[in-house]
């Protein structure tokens, strides 16, 4: 379950930093969160074994086996170098400064494997990490995780727009949004989408209905506005693609953070997901993302 | 690590799908052998066409080692009756495969001692001016080190030379421009350099060797490659150059870290030793010799080559364990696989059948059969490895100098063999790209974007030395 629903919030923070991806933003805002909610920070450096692996396989048959080993172990060791004078300096001085306490790792592998592997060590409250579509970044962490996973980009607005429907829960967006929008000071705008596309409703246990006429969908919808009025926060009501209109508002609204919940979309040939929505919105949408699972 | 999934080569491909690939080749060899043969083509060319079919699709998505495609071309012709066994296993006796080894010889001679690393740093002192000018020497560098030795080893050599540099400076990774231009000049440079000489790529004496195999043989000496191939080199290298700095504008102006760096390193690496002084002068003789001796009728470059190997044997600066760890062998099967595939394709009629099937639609105008091969090379070399690259289009590059007045043999082979070296698009174009990119300091966006415009700018370098140099001033 989800572990943000008494207490601090974020009181231990994961920050994997991937050697395909490097950007400041992500230490920015993990000392912006760490100071508000006086969280630990564990930073770690992978280093992609997915990219070893494939300067090895191009490079054989032109080099030896020998020259290939050669050449992974100085790309290891400048890694190691960078990590340590570039990423863990930055940190320093985004932490140090701040008094917030930290702990650096450097680790080799794939990095969801390694993040995933961090997670079942100590419990942690966020994984704050960057992203850019091209790197080899493994979209499974997106669902197999039940922490709230933040995707930081470059977005400079003050608000949370906050995504519920009737593909999702809607457990835990309103809850962390509200909660955030508290702490941070940061407007709340909270958009609940009937998907008619995808024309079922999801249960409080996340399993999806047989499909439904757009009539009941639009009535659940209202009543979670009403329900969100009820607590004063102001919700709009949008009817269309999901993953459509998340991005328009984002768009018209310029937030500092989209928050998205646990959406269960289409399963497609061998079970794996029609559409991946969160996948989708990380590639296209240039605002941070929350992704509450 | 999930074991079952593997970058393999040019895609990342599952155990299954390796499966899939392979029928697939040899679906489309069985085809060919059993369907009707069209007019003007025998039996065995057809199937020489479905051989040169197998391979391309083997070689682009690699479910099996470049090499072992370079074996299967070798053993499915003698199967197939197409040519018999001791034709296609006498083309290994070519020199070029003996030039090959020794070159492979003195370049691991050259790194076992650590002399590219002495010459690569004594070169970067001489650029340390503006970060501008440095990017540019690190360019040059590449490029001329990458006339004496392969030009994987030579990216391989520069990465850490050039990440220690840039954390020195503390660069910080894809956020700066100047990190991204230092890198993707280690990558192009030793692209562009690997054209310059037959040492650089594997690609250029495998070019020579199907030359000097034609029934009218054409011998490229040493020297005759450089004055074919350097103003491509030294037309290319500025221009990309400018590429870079237009696509990335250098954010920093100091260079003086960068310079107390390389000063360090060049304290590290201390005076110049003994073996590595041997190893210098005996490099220096074989080059001399492959200038001065390697054309009829003196000794050939594979004797030269030999020599230069021995010499390095007999002044005890290599041993045979050195050559066990440093020479990629697979390099030579692959090649064998490439020869044999051209001399196949040329004796069955097969590559004039493919140009006249190819060029009656785009007509025989020359110059825009010139333009059409730079641009089915450089396309083709981003999606697969170079050296495979050459061996599909030589044996019709060579059928189209036979089927197109005005386009002789030399002319299309040196058109394929330099336009093939110009992989800068993509990551898996190259092992050069796969070893820069894995510094992190740029995206495969970022390679993308300076790659095409750089490459569109080569193919128009390419086609223009191709017209008024070769074809007009050397009448090749």
């Amino acid at each position: 379950m989800l572990k943000i629903k008494k207490g601090p919030m974020f009181k231990k923070i994961l920050v994997p930093i991937s050697s395909e991806y490097y950007s400041k933003e992500v230490l920015e805002k993990t000392a912006f969160l760490a100071e508000k909610f006086n969280s630990k920070i564990d930073l770690i450096y992978i280093i992609e074994e997915k990219v070893l692996n494939q300067t090895d396989k191009l490079s054989n048959g032109y080099r030896t086996s020998e020259e290939i080993a050669e050449t992974k172990k100085a790309i290891i060791r400048e890694q190691k170098n960078t990590a340590d004078n570039i990423v863990f300096e930055d940190a320093n001085y985004y932490f140090k400064n701040r008094n917030i306490s930290f702990e650096e790792k450097i680790f080799e592998g794939e990095f969801s494997s390694v993040v995933k592997k961090e997670t079942n060590r100590k419990d942690y409250n966020l994984i704050l990490m960057g992203f850019e579509k091209e790197c080899f970044l493994n979209y499974r962490l997106f669902d197999e995780l039940d922490i709230p996973i933040w995707i930081q980009s470059k977005s400079d607005g003050k608000s949370i727009l906050s995504i519920c429907s009737n593909l999702a829960p809607n457990q835990k967006v309103p809850e962390v949004s509200i909660k955030l929008s508290k702490l941070l000071g940061w407007e709340l705008i909270m958009l609940y989408v009937v998907d008619v596309e995808d024309s079922v409703q999801v249960d409080k246990n996340g399993k999806r209905s047989d499909k439904k006429p757009e009539r009941d969908l639009l009535f659940n919808g209202n009543k979670f506005v009403n329900d969100m009025q009820n607590k004063g926060i102001k919700v709009k009501l949008v009817k269309g693609s999901l993953e459509k209109n998340t991005l328009k508002a984002a768009e018209e609204i310029n937030p500092n953070l989209i928050i998205v919940g646990r959406e269960q979309k289409k399963k497609g040939v061998l079970g794996l997901p029609f559409k991946h929505l969160k996948r989708k919105l990380a590639e296209k949408c240039k605002y941070s993302l929350l992704f509450v699972n | 690590m999930n074991k079952d999934n593997t970058t393999n080569g040019k895609f990342q491909i599952s155990k299954y799908s390796n499966i899939i690939f392979i029928i697939i080749a040899f679906s489309i060899l069985a085809i060919f052998y059993f369907i009707p043969t069209p007019d003007g083509l025998t039996h065995n060319g057809k199937v020489m066409i479905g051989i040169l079919l197998m391979a391309a699709v083997l070689w682009i998505l690699e479910p099996i080692p470049l090499a072992v495609t370079g074996l299967l071309i070798m053993i499915i012709q003698p199967i197939m009756h197409v040519i018999p066994p001791n034709e296609v296993f006498s083309s290994f006796g070519s020199q070029a495969i003996f030039f090959l080894v020794g070159a492979f010889i003195i370049a691991g001679a050259i790194e076992k001692h650590g002399l590219h690393r002495r010459i690569a740093l004594r070169f970067l002192s001489h650029f340390e001016k503006t970060p501008r000018i440095f990017t540019f020497g690190i360019m040059c560098s590449c490029a001329f080190l990458s006339f004496a030795m392969p030009a994987h080893g030579v990216a391989a050599l520069f990465l850490p030379i050039v990440v220690s540099i840039l954390i020195s400076m503390k660069i910080t990774p894809r956020q700066s421009n100047f990190g991204k231009v230092s890198m993707l000049c280690v990558a192009y440079g030793c692209s562009i350099g690997s054209i310059g000489t037959l040492i650089g790529g594997a690609r250029n004496p495998l070019t020579i060797g199907l030359l000097s195999d034609l029934s009218s043989p054409v011998n490229v000496t040493f020297f005759d490659w450089m004055i074919y191939s350097m103003p491509v080199v030294f037309i290319s290298l500025p221009i990309v150059w400018i590429i870079l700095q237009l696509s990335f504008p250098i954010e920093i102006n100091n260079i003086t870290e960068a310079k107390k760096e390389i000063k360090n390193q060049v304290i590290k690496a201390g005076k110049m030793k003994k073996n590595e002084t041997i190893v210098l002068t005996v490099l220096l003789i074989t080059i001399l010799l492959w200038i001065l001796f390697s054309s009829h009728p003196y000794f050939g470059l594979a004797v030269i080559a030999i020599i230069g190997s021995i010499l390095l044997f007999i002044t005890k600066t290599i041993n045979w364990n050195d050559v066990e760890k440093r020479v990629p062998w697979g390099i030579i099967l692959l090649y064998g696989g490439a020869i044999t595939l051209g001399i196949g394709i040329q004796k069955t009629g097969a590559g004039t059948w493919i140009v006249n099937a190819l060029f009656s639609t785009v007509g025989i105008n020359p110059i825009i059969v010139v333009l059409v091969i730079i641009i089915l090379t450089v396309l083709l070399t981003n999606i697969m490895s170079n050296i495979g690259a050459v061996a599909i289009l030589l044996p019709i590059g060579i059928a189209v100098s036979t089927e197109i007045p005005g386009i002789s043999p030399l002319l299309s082979a040196m058109i394929i063999a330099l336009s093939a070296g110009f992989a800068f698009m993509l990551v898996i174009a190259t092992p050069g790209n796969a070893i820069t990119y894995s510094s992190g300091y740029f995206s495969t966006k970022d390679l993308f974007k300076a790659g095409s415009i750089a490459n569109i700018a080569c193919i128009i370098v390419i086609f223009i030395v191709a017209i008024v140099y070769w074809k007009g001033y050397l009448h090749m």
